[in-house]
């Protein structure tokens, strides 16, 4: 099995390599003048001179300008330096790939929409913010799978039993329609339907333990937070503990909020993460409950027609316990190899799920770098992302392999 | 097959001795027959059916674009952001109080949401000072048409491009897939890693990157209009993701169809390897294909909903109302009346997430109901 690992480790090299070439090949594609916007900013500085020989004696016209314009302009010379952009196209490649394996994902600009939307984020390394926001993610990931599992199991279990009974048909039904309903319409629903069932025209306010002072429904229910105007909490008039940034950027001791809330002792924080999640996960689950159903049920199916089962039904064993100890548990290989995948594809973000909700999540993050309204693409903190979910995917991939071989011994790796 | 599922009718089997039918209506009659037996997939026809009606009606229908139930905030012609086009009613506002200065004027509310324009004094449902039925378009919330027109305008749209998008990626796997799997060797090694590569990218920010890059650099391809290139755009960033999920589907397909007696004896039989792989393996191995492309067509509006709601407006709205592109505009429109409903002023315009939701809704719930009926019908193995 060991070998078998490494092999598999080996050969990811080549998959992140060509990832990794495929977005060089789309970033080479852009203008050089876009390149340097993306990663400076405001191209004026940059911009080629205009030949004046009074002013820069001694300087031709650039090739390939109009003679009216001169190439030497230093800004444009030191930038291009610092990325690499004067090196030929293969040494660039290589540096690229050099970069991106040893973690040195560039930083974030500060004009990217990012940048200003979370202020804090300004200039830092790409991998670093990406550590302080994958950690929510994983959270709310770990949430909504509980929740798929917890509801998709039973529920594939009993419409295989019931095939294409009334239950199955309505297991399909209900499962098609998460497949169908778009996660932000859904999210934007479940928000209305709270602000407008419970509220009221004048701001219905919740009050809570950790906020007395009592917060509206939406903020109740949207960030990740309590949010910053909910003063006289349980934790002082900031409600804050000291590690809590404004912004929601957490550091310390884990990253992780629910566990260091539990750490710092505060109880009530975690309790309140926790709910903040639950509406999210909700939404994210329903979304892909049909996945797992499908995938539950055919097993199942196909478990319950093998052999064994048929011989453990023949002993006189009851047929509950032939559904739940022998058919069920051997549906089960599937099952966890499709969980797994799916976490990979969680963490993938939901930037949707994310910013309806406005949670300090990565998905959150990638909304925000691609938003070009503001200005042009952060280009490293998306291309951070990519490589973040691919290695998160290929890995996933090789887990969710050997746990296949640990749970089912017929299989062989090879 | 169990008895007395059948309803009177048994499937059609192979042609009886003596007349011998074109076997291909003979498949269609059975696929069709099996198609009958299931009541969704009936049910996802009948959707897809009124909503390919409703796209020849809306496309017979002589409604000029400006005919849009539009409005407008500046004189007509004016050049500014949200002129008016020729027939628009200009947006106009009057205190409550006196009188409207002509027909489609909106009495000023005491308060509204910055976000909302002025707007119609009586609605139907009491809805605020929303007209009912209004999107905005515009993020300065001043350019609105009506959502049943947009939704309406939008049917034909939304059929082309999906099928568009899901077609070009299908073919561009079919074609590989079958080179990859009839040749084997060095040639599928080759397209299976790259296959690989692609996807271990997460499908969604590749679409990104390659609208976003290819994007800023060019307008036109093909020397086509800004519009049909960001069509373009879309569709080549989809077939880009979709391409090695068809690629693989058909490679293991061709592998196993690529064994079978018939293929042997047409090999026997002296036939060119052009004429095995066009006349008996692809023809064989792309009902899988069609099913995969059935479920896909369904999740393309989706997925544009996903990217306009990113930031990535791809389509002018007025022209091109795109479903996927209406539900992910209200959807960022009902976030700021959310924040709105915080400090008192509630006004939710509800039919901006439910309609244009639930047009998207019934086409990716009938497409999939269909393509669960389409598995059943053309995949003898899973034949109940």
């Amino acid at each position: 099995m060991w070998l078998y690992i490494v092999r598999r480790l080996i050969l990811l090299v080549p998959i992140i390599i060509g990832v990794m070439t495929i977005t060089f090949v789309l970033v080479s594609a852009l203008p050089i003048s876009n390149r340097l916007t993306a990663v400076y900013g405001d191209p004026s500085p940059r911009a080629t001179w205009v030949y004046n020989p009074t002013l820069n004696p001694g300087q031709g016209p650039c090739p390939g300008l109009p003679n009216t314009h001169t190439c030497s302009n230093p800004v444009y010379q030191r930038d291009i330096h610092a990325l690499g952009l004067d090196q030929p196209v293969p040494v660039q490649w290589g540096i690229y790939i050099f970069n991106s394996l040893t973690f040195q994902w560039g930083t974030v600009s500060n004009h990217s929409s990012a940048a200003i939307l979370i202020s804090s984020i300004h200039g830092l390394p790409v991998i670093t913010v990406l550590s302080w926001y994958l950690p929510y993610t994983i959270e709310l990931a770990v949430l909504s799978l509980l929740i798929i599992l917890v509801i998709s199991i039973p529920l594939g279990n009993l419409s295989a039993v019931n095939r294409n009974r009334p239950v199955d048909q309505a297991a399909r039904i209900m499962s098609f329609s998460g497949f169908a309903l778009p996660g932000f319409l859904l999210a934007s629903l479940v928000l209305t339907a709270f602000v407008i069932g419970v509220g009221s025209n004048t701001g219905y306010h919740v009050y809570s333990p950790w906020c007395p002072s009592g917060a509206t429904l939406y903020g109740e229910f949207t960030g990740s937070w309590p949010v910053s105007s909910c003063f006289g909490g349980i934790g002082g008039a900031t409600s804050y503990p000291s590690w809590i940034h404004n912004n929601g950027i957490y550091s310390t001791p884990t990253g992780f909020p629910t566990v260091d809330a539990l750490i710092a002792g505060q109880y009530w924080l975690a309790l309140d993460t926790i709910i903040r999640m639950i509406l999210p996960a909700l939404v994210i689950a329903f979304g892909t409950i049909a996945i797992l159903l499908r995938f539950v049920r055919n097993s199942m199916l196909e478990v319950m027609n093998l052999d064994f089962v048929r011989t453990a039904r023949s002993e006189g064993i009851p047929e509950r316990t032939v559904i739940k100890r022998h058919a069920g548990r051997n549906s089960l290989n599937v099952t966890i190899t499709v969980m797994g995948l799916l976490f990979a594809f969680f963490i993938g973000g939901f930037p949707i799920i994310e910013e309806v909700f406005n949670l300090n999540g990565v998905g959150l993050m990638l909304a925000y770098s691609v938003q070009n309204s503001s200005g042009p693409i952060d280009f490293s903190l998306v291309f951070g992302t990519t490589l973040l979910f691919t290695f998160i995917v290929v890995f996933a991939n090789i887990i969710v392999d050997v746990l296949y071989a640990y749970l089912d011994p017929r299989v062989r790796l090879g | 097959m169990e008895a007395g599922v059948a309803t009177g009718s048994s499937p059609p089997g192979p042609a009886r001795r003596g007349r011998r039918p074109n076997p291909r209506i003979e498949q269609w009659k059975r696929t069709w027959y099996f198609l009958r037996r299931n009541t969704l997939s009936l049910v996802g026809l009948g959707i897809l059916l009124f909503f390919v009606a409703l796209a020849i009606y809306a496309v017979t229908q002589p409604l000029p674009w400006d005919q849009l139930n539009t409005f407008c905030s500046t004189n007509q012609g004016s050049g500014a952001p949200n002129s008016c086009l020729p027939g628009q009613n200009q947006i106009c506002t009057y205190t409550a109080g006196t009188t409207p200065p002509h027909a489609g004027c909106y009495q000023t509310p005491a308060s509204y949401p910055s976000v909302v324009p002025p707007t119609l004094t009586a609605s139907p449902l009491s809805t605020g000072p929303l007209p009912l039925g209004s999107l905005t378009i515009l993020p300065s919330g001043n350019l609105y048409f009506s959502i049943y027109q947009g939704l309406l305008r939008g049917v034909d749209w939304t059929l082309m491009i999906s099928v568009a998008i899901v077609g070009g990626g299908a073919i561009a796997g079919l074609f590989l897939g079958a080179i990859s799997g009839f040749y084997g060797g060095v040639v599928d090694e080759t397209i299976m890693r790259i296959v690989d590569v692609f996807l271990s990218i997460p499908q969604l920010l590749f679409v990104i990157i390659v609208i976003s890059v290819v994007g800023t650099t060019t307008t036109s391809i093909f020397g086509l209009a800004p519009t049909a290139t960001k069509a373009v755009l879309l569709i080549l960033g989809f077939m880009a993701v979709w391409w090695p999920f068809y690629a693989r589907l058909v490679r293991g397909q061709v592998l196993v169809v690529r064994e079978q007696k018939y293929v042997e004896a047409a090999r026997a039989s002296g036939a060119s390897k052009g004429r095995i792989v066009a006349r008996h393996i692809v023809p064989n191995s792309v009902y899988p294909v069609f099913i995969q492309m059935s479920l896909d067509v369904g999740t393309v509006p989706l997925l544009i909903a996903a990217l306009v709601f990113l930031g990535f407006l791809l389509f002018p709205t007025l022209y091109f109302p795109e479903w996927g592109t209406l539900a992910a505009l209200s959807v960022t429109q009902i976030g700021a009346f959310l924040t709105d409903c915080q400090v008192g002023i509630c006004y939710i315009p509800w039919w901006q997430l439910v309609f244009p939701g639930l047009a998207l809704f019934l086409y990716a719930i009938a497409v999939n109901f269909l393509a669960d009926g389409l598995r059943d019908a053309l995949d003898p193995r899973l034949r109940r």
